[in-house]
This record gives C-alpha cells, structure tokens and sequence, in this order.
C-alpha cells in the first residue's frame, strides 16, 4: 500500500482502490451473491401462501356468485311488487354456502412436491358445488311463485355470507400482504431448489458436464500436434501465416461459426449434398439424414466452434521451450512419444491447463451451440434448462440454483487441473 | 556457441533422408487447416447464390441481392446499433476499472494479491450465461432494473474488465519505474507523474484494449442472450433467426465478418512481427 501511495499519491491510489472495490463489489461480488440467495430461497408455490392466493380467488368468486344470486332475488322481488309472478326460477341456494366445501387446509410435504396437484384437485370440487346452475333442482322448477317473505328470507342469509365473505377477503389478503410482496409465494431459506431438481434435469447436468469433458479431451487431441507444430516451426514467414491461419477462424463470431456448420449438417446442406453426388442418397427423392438437431451434431459443431481455444494457450508455452532440449533428447536417442511425454508436455502444462479450463467451461455453458444447432428438438444442453427456468417457467430461484449448479461444476474442474497440472492462479489466467 | 549449435540441428535434420514425422505432421496440418476453413469458404460463397436457403451446391446463379437485403431489415440494423452502443459503455467500463486493477495488482506488496488477483480474474473463468444470470438476479432484486441493454452492458464488462486488467498488468510488468521515481524526485506531483509518464507509456495498451473490449463485446452471445431481456444485440438476432431456420442474409453478415477479421488479423500479425524484429 506504501509504494502505491508513494507513486501515485493519496488522491489517484484512492480513486485506483475506488474503482477496483466497485468492480469487485457491483459487478463480480454482489450479482454472485444475489444468486447464491436466490439458488438457496425455495419459492413455496404449493405451499401456504399460494393456498392462500387460491383461497381469496375463491372468496371473490364466492362474492360474486352470491352477487348474481342476489341480482336475482331483487328481480324475482320487482316482479312480485310489479304484481307479476314470475316462474321457472332456479334456486340451488342450498348449494350455495360458501363454506360448505372444506377450504384446503395449507398443506404439507406432498403438495411441496408438486406444487400445483393438490390445491387445483379440490378447487375443482368446490366450484361445482359453488355454481348454481350446475345441478338444477327439480322441485324449486315447481315453484311457481314464493311471497315476498319468502324470498327475503334467502336474502338474508346470502347477505350475511357476503359480508362474512368480504371480511374474510380483507384479512386473508392483509395476511399474504405481510407474508411476502410477491403474489402467492412463500419463500424460506433451504436446499430444496437442489434437492427438487428432477432425474430429468440432473440426467441433462451429467450429460453435458460429459458432453464438455468429452469436447474438452477431443479438443486437445486436435489442438497439441498443431500447437507443437507452429511452435516449432523455425521460419518466421511460415509462422506467421500459421498464425494468421489460426486467427482468422479463432476471431470470426462464434455465432458465423457455429451457422457455417449449420449449413453442412442442413437436411438440404452440403453434406447430404455432397453424399448425393457420390450416389450414396438421392436427394431429388427427398432422402436425406437429418443431421442438425441431435446431440451429435450439437457435439460436432461444439468441437469446431470451441477448438481454438486450446490451440493458443498450448502454443504459448510450447513457445517458450528451448528447442534445443527436443534436439537433445532426439539426438540422445530418444523415441517421438518420449520426447513429448517427458519433454514437450511436461513444459506444455500451465498451457494445457488453460486450454482445457476455457474449452471446458465455454462448452458446458455453450447456448449458442444447442440452441441454434439443436432447434430445441434434440435433448436439451444443461444452458437451456437454465434458460428455461428463468424465461420460460419464471422460478428464477431455480434457475440461480441450477446456474451455481454449473458454476460450481466449473470451479471443480478449475481446481481439478490445478492439482493434475501443479499450476497456481496465476498461470492459469494470463 | 548457439550459432554452431543451430548450424548442428540443421545438418542434422537434413540429413534425415526423409522426416516422416514432420511429413505427417504438415500433412496433419493441411487437414486442420480445411477443417476450419471450409465451411468459412462455403459460408462466404453461398452468400452470393440466389438459391433462397443457403448453399454451394444447389447453384442457382451468382447474385448480390442477399448484399442489398441487409441494409433493409431494419432488426439487424437496429441491433447492430444496439451492439455498438453496449460495447461503447463496455469500452468506457471495463477501461478504467481493467487499469485500476492491474496497477494496484503490480504495485500492491501483500499476501492479499493473490486473492485480489483470483477474485479479480474470476469473471473470466465463469461460464457466460452465469455472468448474465447474476447480473440480471442482481439488477432486478437491488434495484429492479429488467434485462436490458444496461444490464447487458454490466454483465459483460464484469468479464472484458478482466481481460483488459491482464493486458495492462502485462505492460506494467515491462515499465520501468525508474523514470516515476526521477520525476517524482524532481518534484513533480503525483498526478503529473501519472499523467505525464505512465498514462503515455499505457496508452498503447489502452487503445489496443479498447479495440479487443469492442471485438468481445460485440461478438459475445451467451451472456448477453440471458441478460438483454426483451432486446436484442446483432449476434443475439442471427441466434434467433437461425433457431428458425437459416437465410442467406446470414451469409452476407459473414462476408462482413470473414473481411473485417481477416483484414485486422493481418494488420495484428504483421504488426506484432515488425514488433519481433524491432
């Protein structure tokens, strides 16, 4: 801190500490931690705050009905008044009560599991008893006309349950008004949003942290040759055309990439193409594999769009190695294999652990692979399931969940090349 | 002595009568080579085929219709103008954050700057969607800004800041402190020192940064898909339209690609190899 202050003065080093305590604590800290709250807050949708959510929308139509019942009498009443009997009506006021039908008490553990099963079963119920035209009794058709008194005598229950109603209405929503802001969710501190993740999701998570491992070894078995390759190469024109060569596809967009791949694997592209000009298919009559949309495809153009990834980083450190220790071992009779085994890779490491780490880390985060190549029709990317979660089902509790999920997945993997490859931090991000 | 050592490898190699394995190996290489650049060349040649969905082989006849499509689909345009406006902000960001960081990493003496350091460069090391995830998590329960162009802008200068910090500490690595250290001697204030000598000696990196800020920023899709919510960058566009099928518009994007990289990868590698010679 001394040296700091010493060259830059108390003014600048404040303003340097400044900007970096911001960048740590806005943009890398607080959205980290945000998450980790949400992935760890359970959403009760099922729970009692959504009971209750579901009991003051039964209430209001409870409200309503009797409203309509009411709208009823008041006519039935005008018309006795106008001295006109009226006939035919329906009556089903019997059914009517509003508390006829149990309420769901806020329910336990299996409603936790499935959120919407068990308050939907008995609202069901309760609505065919509630409506009034659902059963028209045969009997009340008979009455042809009932006294003032009569009819009064209804009305005044039904007023009575309304104004219980109305009531009941105002507490029920001052009660969700205090346990939580957002509608019909009670939210609480646990471990469900991981343990809840079905057999599906967690298939999808093995999958492509397997998919990414596979993409990562694949990859690095593309990339070394290449990468020694340009690193020994001793003329300085063949290097930089190399170079240019590697560059121009690593800095075309992902996307420009990943849609030239797309194009081969077409059902109309190139590659059923190509196998129609060497009779293999006959296009013409409409055959032809399907390529995209499958989980080999979406591993095929992960390989082309991530590959470059590895090339550099393993370029760099074979760089850096005296290429007189190669002509020393080949000179001291040592085979191809063992040179590299014991000379070239051993020097290549901090190289081949950032390689492995950035292939690793873009491909099982990929969207832009499995969503464009796999047109939501092959089984989803661990990404997407993230995606949906957020965007499509709105748990984003669940989603954060599954993000750190991912995250950690990657973190595991970080610390795993670590330990193999011996190299620290440092090395790996330079 | 190395110069005879040299000479010795040369004779050695080419006394060899035929190097197999080098000759396996450039043969590897041309494979390598076509594996990533052929479907680039089919992308760029289908770009002037009139054949409506986009290929080399079905050859309908040379066109530049897909080339004056462009300019009128105004969704491109306009996000187009959406990517430069995030990765101006980008720019203006992860700058002075990347060199705020880098010069306390290179001259802070403490244990604690390897942590600093770890934190620091772990953006970089976080899958795209979890940035954009958190960013938007973040945003909207703090301060309830929805996924946006804002967001979007703040969720990738969490990583590109990163990338410019590593660049800047590579060139604070090669300054020489001497020459602070006489002006300060000499009297001047502290924040002449870093006006007048360090800010010059980075402003190289400076630019050179700016340049990779926009390239990232503008050719990022996983974090900017999860955190730009209802709109839309020009990469975030050509995902949508190829999740529904693929046109040769997207083709004639590439072509604009493929030329502007070629033509700054050119002006890079030639650069850093008068920078070799030099």
């Amino acid at each position: 801190m001394n040296s700091l202050i010493k060259s830059y003065g108390k003014g600048l080093t404040s303003i340097f500490l400044g900007l970096t305590a911001i960048w740590i604590v806005v943009l890398i800290v607080l959205p980290q931690l945000s998450m980790i709250d949400r992935a760890f807050t359970f959403e009760d949708r099922g729970g009692a705050a959504a009971t209750l959510a579901v009991e003051i929308d039964r209430a209001y139509e409870q409200v309503f009905q009797i409203n309509i019942r009411l709208d009823e009498l008041q006519a039935e009443k005008d018309d006795l008044i106008a001295g006109t009997s009226s006939a035919g009506q329906q009556e089903g006021a019997s059914s009517l009560n509003p508390f006829a039908a149990p309420v769901p008490a806020p329910s336990g553990g299996a409603s936790d599991l499935n959120p919407f099963g068990t308050p939907s079963a008995p609202q069901a119920n309760d609505r065919s008893d509630l409506n009034p035209f659902g059963a028209p009794s045969v009997g009340s058709a008979n009455t042809v006309s009932r006294t003032l008194a009569e009819i009064e005598a209804e009305e005044a229950p039904l007023l009575a349950d309304k104004g219980d109603l109305e009531e009941r209405i105002a507490t029920l929503e001052a009660e969700e008004q205090a346990t939580s802001d957002t509608v019909g969710v009670d939210k609480s501190y646990s471990l469900k949003n991981f343990t809840m993740m079905s057999s599906v999701h967690l298939q999808v998570f093995l999958a492509t942290i397997g998919y990414a491992l596979c993409v990562t070894i694949l990859a690095f078995a593309l990339c070394y040759p290449v990468a020694y390759a340009v690193a020994t190469t001793t003329s300085r024109n063949k290097v930089a055309i190399l170079m240019l060569g590697l560059l121009i596809p690593y800095a075309i967009n992902e996307l420009l990439r990943i849609f030239s791949w797309i194009m081969i694997l077409e059902k109309q592209g190139i590659l059923n193409g190509f196998l129609d000009l060497l009779g293999i298919i006959n296009m013409e009559a409409g055959e032809g594999f399907r390529f995209v949309a499958s989980n080999g495809a979406v591993f095929t153009v992960m390989v082309y769009a991530y590959v470059l990834f590895m090339v550099f980083p393993i370029y760099n450190t074979i760089d850096t190695l005296d290429k007189n220790q190669i002509e020393a071992a080949k000179d001291l009779g040592a085979s191809t294999w063992r040179i590299h085994w014991r000379v070239v890779l051993p020097h290549a490491k901090p190289g081949i652990a950032v390689g492995a780490i950035m292939t690793f880390m873009l491909s099982a985060g990929s969207i832009a692979v499995p969503s464009t190549v796999g047109r939501g029709l092959h089984p989803d990317w661990f990404s997407q399931v993230i995606y949906r979660r957020f965007f499509e089902a709105d748990n984003w509790n669940q989603g954060a969940a599954y993000s750190l999920a991912l995250l950690v997945a990657c973190i595991i993997f970080i610390m795993f090349n670590m330990w193999v490859f011996r190299v620290g931090i440092r090395d790996i991000a330079k | 002595m190395t110069a005879t050592l040299a000479n010795h490898t040369e004779t050695a190699q080419s006394k060899s009568p035929i190097d197999w394995a080098a000759a396996i190996l450039n043969g590897y290489l041309l494979i390598f080579f076509a594996y990533m650049f052929l479907p680039m060349i089919f992308m760029v040649i289908a770009a002037f085929n009139a054949s409506p969905t986009p290929s080399v082989i079905d050859w309908q006849g040379f066109t530049l219709e897909w080339f004056r499509a462009l300019p009128q689909d105004q969704r491109f345009i306009d996000g187009l103008m959406h990517s430069l406006i995030i990765a101006l902000g980008v720019i203006v960001i992860s700058i002075p954050l990347g060199l705020a960081g880098a010069l306390l990493l290179t001259r802070l003496k403490s244990q604690a700057t390897t942590f600093l350091y770890t934190v620091l460069v772990s953006p970089m090391l976080t899958p795209g969607i979890v940035l954009g995830a958190t960013t938007l998590i973040f945003w909207r329960d703090a301060f309830g800004v929805e996924g946006g162009l804002l967001t979007a802008t703040i969720a990738q200068s969490s990583f590109i800041a990163s990338y410019c910090m590593l660049m800047f500490m590579a060139r604070l690595q090669r300054q020489d402190i001497v020459q602070e250290e006489a002006a300060l001697d000499l009297g001047a204030s502290s924040f002449l020192v870093f006006r007048r000598i360090t800010l010059p000696f980075l402003m190289p990196t400076i630019l050179t940064a700016a340049a990779i800020a926009l390239l990232q920023s503008i050719e990022n899709y996983n974090t900017t898909f999860f955190a730009i919510g209802p709109s839309w960058t020009l990469v975030t566009e050509i995902g949508s339209r190829m999740r529904f099928g693929i046109s040769p518009v997207i083709n004639v994007i590439g072509v604009l690609f493929v030329a502007i990289t070629i033509i700054a990868a050119t002006v890079y590698v030639m650069a850093s190899r008068r920078k070799g010679r030099g």
